[in-house]
């Protein structure tokens, strides 16, 4: 059931708000597992209902965690409070926590992350469009559904509409996805594409991976020293920000070119000497998959059922 | 966002930083009481928001073009003159009547400072700091900033200062210390006396430089900052330490707790163009150089937009993250802004809906064609959340768009239409 969420995930919903729920009933359509909402003071009562689906709603996270053995949280809380609701999840003990808001400040984030050291909780996020699951219908996020497709590739990367973009290119080129991971733009966020990277390594559902890093920052080098040192296999990449100019942040806040390092071409450079297959182009991601699973042995025809 | 030295200055003062005597002036008369106060001798600093004022220089506006164009054609060449030849944006000066010729210059409205950052009109000086002299004796370097990857506060610090911290970085990375900060702990006076020993300060100086550093990471924390910078802090030949630069950068994500940032904000230092999108609230505008214009959701989305265009042997007039859309109001607005700017010959619209649904984009489109008098040629692609919808909205409104299903096709649509700089059809037809 590849990698992070599996037919066992029990979703709970944290910041029932209108976007909240309206993302959340796009889950339930998909077919996702939600066992419990978050939000105190909800407005439509103890419990909420979509269609045939209903979940109850409670206070806090405690609460729903001992009522409901959620396993997995998803946060869309806005910036103000996002900080405290991952912290309260990790004061909970959800394994995995998604935080989906925008806007969050770093600060906020350095206590965060010093809460998540030696916790038993893993972060996705902030700022990113969460993680998506076609095989076992998982939506935990706000992905478009329509675009994805169960299959063996994995995708990770910082940017959400790029995940969308890759998927889609991939679906058209009849490549299915295992798990699409978005990990966020924000300067400090949860687990960075390298933790992903490990595993998707070690998930039998999974034999290549879409690795989509953009200008800023150094994780892409971090991502390419594990592809050289460990990556059994084979990578697509692409970085977005090669015609950003520098001192610029351009909307993600990890988004800015601060120095050699953090440009589109020392990260390309680095990448392509650990054995990544760079896609030059955004519009060529899909067709270099093709051709790399291709060359591998590994590319499946979309099923029977097509 | 950043902010003037003088506020940074103002920051340091009010938490114990120790920084040289002096204030910031925009009149004449509030020059010349600085100057009774502090003076004879002073040190004259434009304040402006881009980098490389002191290797820049102060011309006036119609003279900036051409300075710019001389300045990234060889960035060293004004270096060593600057303060001999009071040129640039940070000068010296005795007594009262010379401090005031080369105050004068920079605060007339004619002037523009120029710097391989500014671009080519430069920018106008906000204000004039006015700064008692420092007897220096040796220049270090200390910052602190966000390590993403660590998710720690990082702070940066050599006795190589005063020049380019990437410079020694390369030429002598082992005169560069770096200091993770436990954020639990924060950064105790006992660390910072730590610090000030490795940087090898005489023994007098410690005591007085870790107290210096503990501050400075007050600052950093109770502003919610996202640098503190200090390049140089000094050793006087009196045996003190002293900030006598200093640059703080404010996470805009944390100005909800501190009134906006208000306070600390100068609008004159922005893109006009920049500042209509924000209060516009059409999300993250940036103005580049090209002939496209790009509305485009999400961040990554957007860069890649650009790098499309260009790989298409195209310009991108602007980048342009809308976020996520949900009122269609919102893509009117961000395509007035757009249509409005005279640089932009070809408008793509590229929306890939997550969160956004595509149809309230559609809609956004067919009313701003409606409402605006749109000259350029328009190419738009849509994907993701209700995009059968929001292409029938496109369809059967009938006006005349350029579509494609993916990306690259639709940049190079774009691409096309921009250089044959052709106007938009009035229909579909």
């Amino acid at each position: 059931m590849s990698i992070l969420l599996n037919n066992r995930t029990r979703l709970m919903i944290q910041g029932l708000g209108n976007e909240g729920q309206n993302q959340i009933r796009r889950s339930l359509d998909y077919g996702t597992r939600v066992v419990a909402g978050v939000h105190p003071g909800f407005r439509g009562g103890d419990s909420f209902s979509h269609a045939n689906h209903s979940f109850p709603v409670f206070p806090t996270v405690a609460e729903a965690v001992e009522q409901t053995q959620a396993n997995c949280s998803i946060i869309y809380v806005p910036a103000p409070g996002a900080a405290d609701a991952i912290l309260e999840n990790i004061a909970a003990e959800i394994p995995l926590i998604v935080c989906i808001t925008e806007g969050v400040p770093v600060h906020d984030m350095i206590r965060v992350r010093t809460a998540l050291a030696g916790s038993k909780s893993r972060l996705i996020g902030p700022n990113c469009p969460g993680i998506i699951q076609p095989a076992s219908n998982c939506r935990v996020g706000i992905h478009p559904p329509d675009v994805f497709m169960p299959g063996n590739v994995g995708v990770v990367s910082r940017s959400g509409t790029l995940v969308y973009e890759a998927v889609d290119q991939l679906t058209r080129a009849g490549i299915g996805q295992s798990t699409c991971v978005g990990v966020g733009g924000d300067p400090i966020i949860g687990e960075q594409q390298q933790a992903i990277l490990r595993r998707f390594n070690s998930d039998p559902d999974t034999d290549a991976v879409v690795l989509i890093g953009e200008i800023g920052g150094l994780a892409e080098q971090a991502a390419a020293a594990y592809i050289k040192r460990s990556m059994n296999k084979p990578v697509v990449a692409f970085i977005a920000g090669a015609t950003a100019p520098a001192g610029r942040r351009m909307g993600h806040a990890g988004a800015i070119i601060e120095g050699e390092a953090g440009t589109a071409e020392a990260k390309i450079a680095a990448l392509e000497a650990a054995g990544a297959v760079i896609s030059r182009s955004p519009a060529e991601i899909g067709s270099t998959m093709r051709r790399v699973l291709e060359e591998a042995g590994k590319y499946q025809p979309p099923g029977a059922a097509e | 966002m950043n902010i003037h030295e003088y506020q940074a200055k103002q920051l340091f003062k009010a938490r114990g930083v120790p920084v040289p005597d002096g204030g910031a002036a925009t009149t004449e008369r509030e020059a010349r009481e600085l100057l009774k106060e502090h003076g004879p001798d002073v040190v004259i600093k434009a304040q402006v928001h881009a980098g490389g004022r002191g290797k820049g220089r102060v011309v006036k506006r119609d003279r900036a073009s051409r300075t710019y164009n001389d300045l990234r054609r060889d960035p060293e060449r004004h270096e060593g003159q600057i303060v001999g030849r009071r040129r640039g944006g940070v000068r010296l000066a005795s007594g009262v009547e010379e401090a005031l010729k080369e105050f004068r210059p920079l605060m007339d409205k004619d002037s523009r400072l120029v710097s391989v950052q500014t671009g080519a009109d430069g920018v106008t000086i906000s204000a004039v700091l006015i700064e008692k002299q420092t007897s220096i004796v040796r220049e270090y370097y200390f910052s602190i900033q966000v390590d993403g990857a660590n998710g720690q506060p990082l702070i940066v610090a050599s006795a190589e200062g005063g020049q380019s911290i990437e410079e020694v970085n390369r030429t002598n990375p082992g005169a560069v210390l770096r200091v993770p900060v436990d954020p639990v702990e924060g950064f105790p006076a006992f660390r910072g006396r730590s610090l000030a020993n490795q940087l090898g300060l005489p023994s007098s100086a410690i005591r007085q430089a870790g107290d210096m550093f503990a501050n400075l990471y007050r600052v950093f924390s109770e502003m919610d900052a996202s640098l503190v910078e200090v390049n140089p802090f000094v050793l006087t030949s009196e045996g003190a330490v002293m900030a006598i630069d200093g640059k703080v950068g404010l996470d805009d994500n944390a100005s909800f707790r501190h009134g906006g940032y208000e306070a600390w904000r100068d609008r004159s230092q922005e893109n006009p163009t920049e500042i209509e999108a924000e209060e516009a609230n059409i999300g993250s505008y940036i103005k580049l150089d090209g002939n496209i214009g790009c509305v485009v959701n999400g961040a990554g989305l957007a860069m890649a937009t650009m790098d499309t265009l260009k790989l298409h042997g195209g310009e991108p007039a602007n980048f342009l993250d809308i976020g996520t859309v949900n009122r269609k109001d919102r893509v009117v607005e961000a395509l007035r802004i757009i249509v409005n700017d005279p640089d932009v010959k070809t408008i793509f619209i590229n929306i890939f809906g997550g969160l956004a649904r595509v149809d309230i984009v559609a809609e956004g489109v067919v009313d701003a064609v409606n409402e605006l008098n749109i000259q350029q040629p328009l190419v738009v692609r849509l994907n993701g959340s209700n995009v059968e919808e929001g292409r029938r909205v496109l369809h059967d409104s009938g006006i005349a768009v350029e579509t494609a299903d993916e990306l690259g096709d639709a940049a190079a649509l774009a691409v096309e239409a921009a250089n044959s700089g052709r106007r938009r059809s009035r229909s579909n037809n």
